[in-house]
């Protein structure tokens, strides 16, 4: 009988090691993905009992804390849980986004296992923290973002009639996103409670609020770019050789007709110079006839390459969160096209995309990688992760970079510009190369205009590239440019 | 091999002065002390974990604990002092950590709420738990005081048969006053008194001794006098009909209850007592085959059954997360939260678990001490079955043989399928988990199948009696 006694104690043993290898897959490797399932009612309480990481806005040196996690009181008055308090909400709460019981958005959910102190790059310090037996605590994240010129960018896009509006401004030379505003905005301090009840009824009322407050119109809204998408044409015209320079004369005729028969008028029905202008003289006056005909030579697709060079139509890209692409589709009929290159028709781009245009030619037509992320932190101040600049793509030659900047100052700097009222150097305190662009809307352009504004400055020595766009703002230069300049001046400590 | 050859008179005088093979009781005593002072730190924890200060009892039932594993030491070294060293401290912590972790769990109250209590523990619960211990430990020494050779147990194969089914089938008799488990739906106690029972934690052990009995009688009849039919050996009808009968009315009743963990556990012990007995493998194939068979036609067949599959291959699927596997989930999340290190006592949140203190004590376990915690439980379970079989091994005694080997069985097969259930490994079937869980009918079980093991590995180890007289001189045989 003891052989098969013998068997039968192997096989109890085989039992024992496979309950064994079970619980160490369960606990061992399964336990982040067991955590981070829907509905775990442990990770979700656990949340609340130590403080999760603070987000804060470096680009101006300091660090201002723009997410923090505070302790309060229970209702049992002995046991305090951590809330998350949003010290400027409606500012930065494009930025910010928010993190509630029931899910986060924006940077909160971008980098949430850091700022919760999960993530695998903080195990060893939790561990530490364990042994010492310091309390757990999440990572801190440290965005580019310049308080100076996000407060600017809130109050100016604020301040400008109640339109729906948006304004980011990067470094051109690293990428980093100096501010990112979203008018309407909202407060994300109103989402942090711990009651599900009231944060449902405040997540239903900003859900159904018609003028989306939760959109964060810098990254995921379109607007058509109107004239700023002559930069665009422009840099194929120079870059294919078509235009040999700044100075080389193009046809201007008022109206154009197009190959459809349509007339394309300039605005006013205005003859651009001489009717034979040189491009530079054209760029400042804005003349659509002679950009629709440029872009009518250069072609559908040669104008669409050259965009998809300064980061049109990419669905990819993450600054973390998510960017809508900017569009400019391929176009067989060359009317469209003519239209096209004027950025009307079909062409749409975020605010994002519009700085990021003049932040390409003021780097020397390189184009960096925008990003918000400069470092996270452990709780003792070692560092988890840093951004370094990275080129997202050549969108120019230097050349033609140095070229379209000539033309993008002449906006601001010559008095006939579309720019120069309101943003001449003594106007704005300092040299910004810009483009206007006020995008036609509706049928028969019955609707308002959408403003646009893409710039750059000083002209001499770029430190900041800013995209404005706000939605039936009118004139892209009363309405988007002055916007562009605040920020312009608060970033850079211009008093004018 | 009780006569006395003329071969042993040979033997030289020198080996009849080996000296008498220790009992080993001191050892068992060091790693006694040791056990209760592993389940006291345990409680401390518990109360720093909780409430910040260490709890005011731990003197009192620190006291009181030892005096009950005192009790159960001093019974050994009276009843069984050759008896393995091991099993008795094992038992003593696996018992003691579990009325820890009601005890905690109780501290705690519903999702957390110390002011609401689990609906399924009562505010009595660890003080029931310890005074069950006190009964178990008094099974266990009566156990040893009463039974001195388990062959007494032989004699009563059939009634012990008789009322091993009787047990198992008090439940389900129509007009018993019988309650579920809450939560479970297995209709196994009933009630007496304030009291409620589990009557076939006891019919088990019957039946085991049963099968153990009537197989070791019949071993030799079953294995050879029989025809072979497929190549397999198959035993006469008259043979094999009792004890088939036995299992197939337990099997029955079982499901009327609905408790398939303990059907399940029934099956695997009887086809694997019919292999020991009679050293076929046919028998172990026949009954591989009839249980993934069964298993895979009740799952179909039987909703609730077909139910605890789906929640077993997809338990994160659909609803099942809030409805049907909401208890398996909850045990996964809180593995998960434990983690390598767990949580430490009364810092996680294992009072979210439905029935965490009976079926699922085990996920507790896992969620406060850990994985590292959880390979020490199962080392723990794992050391008393090998003990067990080697009492079962060493023994002579044919009917000791196939009782220890069964009984360790059953401890394997009890940790299999209810940790292997609430870790997911295999579909979940509620049993108790030996020692850990609450319940007194399952203490005082398996409180007196380590005494039987005891006993069993005790007539194992005991010395050959000494000869009466001296070696090499004639018996001189006075006529009267």
């Amino acid at each position: 009988m003891n052989r098969a006694l013998k068997r039968l104690s192997l096989a109890c043993l085989a039992m024992f090691v496979l309950l064994m290898i079970n619980v160490n897959y369960v606990q061992g490797f399964e336990s982040n993905s067991l955590a981070a399932k829907a509905g775990n009612v442990r990770t979700f309480n656990e949340q609340f009992t130590y403080q999760r990481g603070s987000i804060v806005a470096t680009g101006d040196g300091g660090e201002t804390p723009i997410a923090e996690s505070v302790p309060v009181k229970n209702s049992d008055s002995t046991t305090t849980t951590f809330q998350r308090s949003y010290p400027d909400g409606p500012v930065y709460a494009p930025v910010t986004g928010y993190d509630s019981i029931f899910g986060a958005t924006g940077t909160e959910a971008a980098y949430q296992s850091d700022l919760a102190g999960t993530a695998p790059g903080l195990t060893v310090h939790n561990l530490i923290s364990l042994v010492t037996g310091k309390p757990k605590q999440g990572a801190t994240v440290m965005l580019t973002i310049s308080p100076k010129a996000q407060q600017a960018a809130y109050s100016a896009l604020s301040n400008d009639g109640g339109h729906d509006a948006a304004a980011v401004a990067i470094d051109p030379s690293t990428g980093a996103i100096l501010a990112m505003a979203s008018v309407p905005s909202y407060d994300p301090n109103q989402l942090t409670t711990h009651n599900g009840a009231q944060l449902n009824q405040v997540d239903k009322q900003l859900l159904d609020d018609p003028s989306q407050p939760l959109l964060n119109r810098a990254i995921n809204a379109t607007y058509p770019p109107g004239s700023t998408f002559k930069i665009i044409t422009s840099a194929a015209a120079f870059s294919t050789g078509q235009v040999a320079n700044p100075q080389t004369t193009i046809a201007a005729p008022q109206p154009l007709q197009l190959p459809n028969g349509n007339l394309l008028n300039n605005d006013g029905d205005e003859t651009c110079g001489n009717g034979q202008p040189q491009i530079i003289e054209a760029f400042w006056l804005s003349c659509d006839t002679a950009f629709a005909k440029l872009g009518i030579n250069l072609g559908s697709s040669t104008l669409k390459s050259q965009a998809e060079k300064f980061g049109w139509n990419s669905s990819s890209l993450q600054i973390p969160m998510s960017v809508s692409p900017s569009e400019m589709p391929l176009l067989s009929d060359s009317s469209l096209t003519g239209m096209s290159a004027i950025g009307q028709y079909n062409d749409t781009a975020t605010p994002l995309q519009e700085a990021m245009d003049a932040a390409a030619i003021a780097n020397n037509g390189t184009l960096m990688k925008p990003y918000l992320l400069k470092e996270i932190q452990a709780p003792d101040l070692a560092s988890i992760e840093t951004t370094s600049p990275s080129v997202l793509s050549q969108a120019v030659s230097s050349q033609v970079a140095s070229e379209i900047g000539q033309m993008m100052v002449q906006v601001t700097t010559n008095p006939a510009g579309t720019a120069y009222a309101t943003a001449n150097p003594s106007v704005a305190g300092v040299e910004i190369a810009g483009k206007t662009g006020t995008a036609q809307n509706g049928i028969n352009n019955s609707g308002l205009n959408d403003a646009v504004f893409t710039c750059y400055a000083p002209y001499n020595n770029p430190k900041i590239a800013v995209g404005v766009m706000v939605q039936g703002g009118g004139f892209g230069a009363d309405a988007a440019a002055p916007i562009a300049v605040k920020i312009i001046q608060a970033y850079l400590g211009v008093q004018q | 091999m009780t006569a006395i050859s003329s071969a042993s008179a040979a033997r030289p005088a020198a080996e009849s002065a080996v000296p008498m093979p220790r009992g080993r009781r001191s050892t068992e005593l060091a790693m006694l002390i040791f056990a209760v002072g592993v389940v006291l730190f345990a409680y401390a924890s518990v109360g720093l974990g909780l409430n910040g200060k260490v709890p005011a009892g731990l003197l009192g039932y620190g006291l009181a604990f030892a005096v009950i594993v005192g009790i159960a030491h001093v019974a050994v070294r009276r009843w069984a002092p050759f008896a393995d060293p091991l099993l008795l401290p094992l038992a003593a912590m696996l018992n003691g950590l579990g009325i820890v972790m009601i005890y905690r769990l109780q501290l705690s109250g519903r999702n957390g709420n110390p002011g609401n209590e689990i609906s399924t523990l009562s505010s009595s619960a660890t003080a029931d738990q310890v005074l069950f211990s006190a009964l178990g430990v008094g099974a266990f020494v009566a156990v040893l005081a009463f039974i001195n050779d388990t062959r007494v147990l032989q004699r009563y194969t059939y009634i012990l048969g008789l009322v091993g089914l009787i047990l198992i089938a008090i439940p389900a008799i129509p007009g018993m006053p019988n309650s579920e488990v809450a939560g479970t739906g297995a209709k196994i106690q009933v009630g007496i008194g304030g009291f409620t029972i589990q009557p076939e934690q006891f019919g088990e052990l019957a039946l085991a001794v049963f099968f153990a009995g009537y197989l070791v009688a019949k071993r030799d009849v079953l294995a050879l006098a029989g025809r072979r039919f497929l190549g397999i050996d198959l035993p006469r009808a008259r043979d094999l009909g009792p004890v088939l009968i036995a299992w197939g009315v337990s099997l029955l009743v079982l499901f009327v209850e609905s408790d398939i963990g303990t059907s399940a556990l029934f099956f695997g012990l009887f086809v694997v007592m019919l292999y020991i007995a009679t050293q076929r493998t046919s028998w172990l194939l026949i009954g591989v085959l009839l249980f993934v068979g069964g298993a895979w036609l009740s799952s179909k067949l039987i909703g609730h059954v077909g139910i605890r599959f789906d929640v077993w291959l997809h338990p994160f699927a659909g609803s099942n997360p809030t409805d049907n596997g909401y208890q398996t989930v909850q045990g996964l999340e809180g593995l998960g939260a434990g983690g390598i290190l767990g949580t430490g006592l009364g810092h996680g949140q294992p009072f979210y678990t439905p029935l965490v203190q009976s079926d699922f004590i085990f996920t507790a376990f896992g969620e406060e001490l850990g994985l590292t915690g959880l390979m020490a439980l199962l080392l723990l379970f794992g050391l008393i079955v090998q003990r067990g079989m080697r009492a079962a091994m060493t023994v002579k005694d044919p009917f000791a043989k196939m009782l220890a080997g069964g009984l360790s069985l059953v401890i394997a097969l009890q940790v299999f399928i209810i940790v292997g259930g609430v870790t997911n490994l295999i579909p979940l079937t509620g049993i108790t988990t030996p020692f850990l869980s609450q319940g007194g009918s399952s203490l005082l079980a398996t409180w007196a199948l380590i005494a039987v093991l005891m006993r069993i590995s005790d007539t194992a180890r005991r010395p050959a009696p000494q000869p009466i007289q001296e070696e090499g001189m004639t018996q001189v045989v006075r006529a009267a």
